[in-house]
């Protein structure tokens, strides 16, 4: 996602829209923007924190708005080793 | 943050002080199928229910906004402020392909 006018403290932050998915990985509920250091790509799995204090610390920025934040990219999950 | 389409403008005539310098816009949040469409504007409002949510960025009507709900959005005030949903984003372009 590309926003050129936004909050200060997301200025040089990777955004990102993320849909958040049930055990089976089916599609749950609409998808989110989330800020990504991590670089994740497309389709990959990842694990998004809602923890607006962490994702402040994150930005630097105590005044930020920001909430959703990337803290991890899924290499397998236990049902994936699994199988 | 979610992103979503305004669709209105709220004019108050007496706010609480904190408010001064931003608008209230009224956003229809998108859903999955709105997401589909990519970067065009969706057609319709979405099942979401619409919302108001304070601006300082500068979004009208027919922008894509991404807006943030919950205690954080009255994290860019410095004092204590009654708002619900605040808009972070002025969206440009949106990439947008589902697996499924």
């Amino acid at each position: 996602m590309i926003a050129t006018r936004k909050h200060p403290s997301l200025e040089g932050w990777r955004l990102v829209i993320c849909q958040p998915i049930n055990g089976a990985g089916d599609p749950l509920g609409t998808p989110i923007v989330a800020i990504d250091s991590y670089g994740a790509g497309m389709h990959q799995h990842v694990i998004v924190t809602s923890d607006g204090k962490a994702a402040r610390i994150a930005v630097g920025d105590n005044n930020s708005p920001v909430r959703q934040m990337i803290t991890g990219i899924v290499d397998k999950t236990a049902e994936e080793e699994a199988a | 943050m979610r992103l979503g389409q305004v669709i209105g403008r709220v004019t108050l005539s007496q706010t609480v002080p904190a408010y001064e310098g931003g608008r209230f816009l009224v956003v229809s949040p998108f859903d999955r199928e709105h997401f589909q469409q990519g970067g065009q504007p969706p057609e319709g409002l979405s099942k979401q229910p619409s919302l108001v949510v304070y601006d300082d960025i500068g979004g009208g009507v027919g922008d894509t906004i991404g807006f943030i709900e919950g205690a954080e959005a009255s994290a860019p005030f410095e004092n204590p402020t009654p708002v619900d949903a605040i808009s972070a984003a002025l969206v440009d372009e949106i990439f947008y392909k589902p697996k499924k």
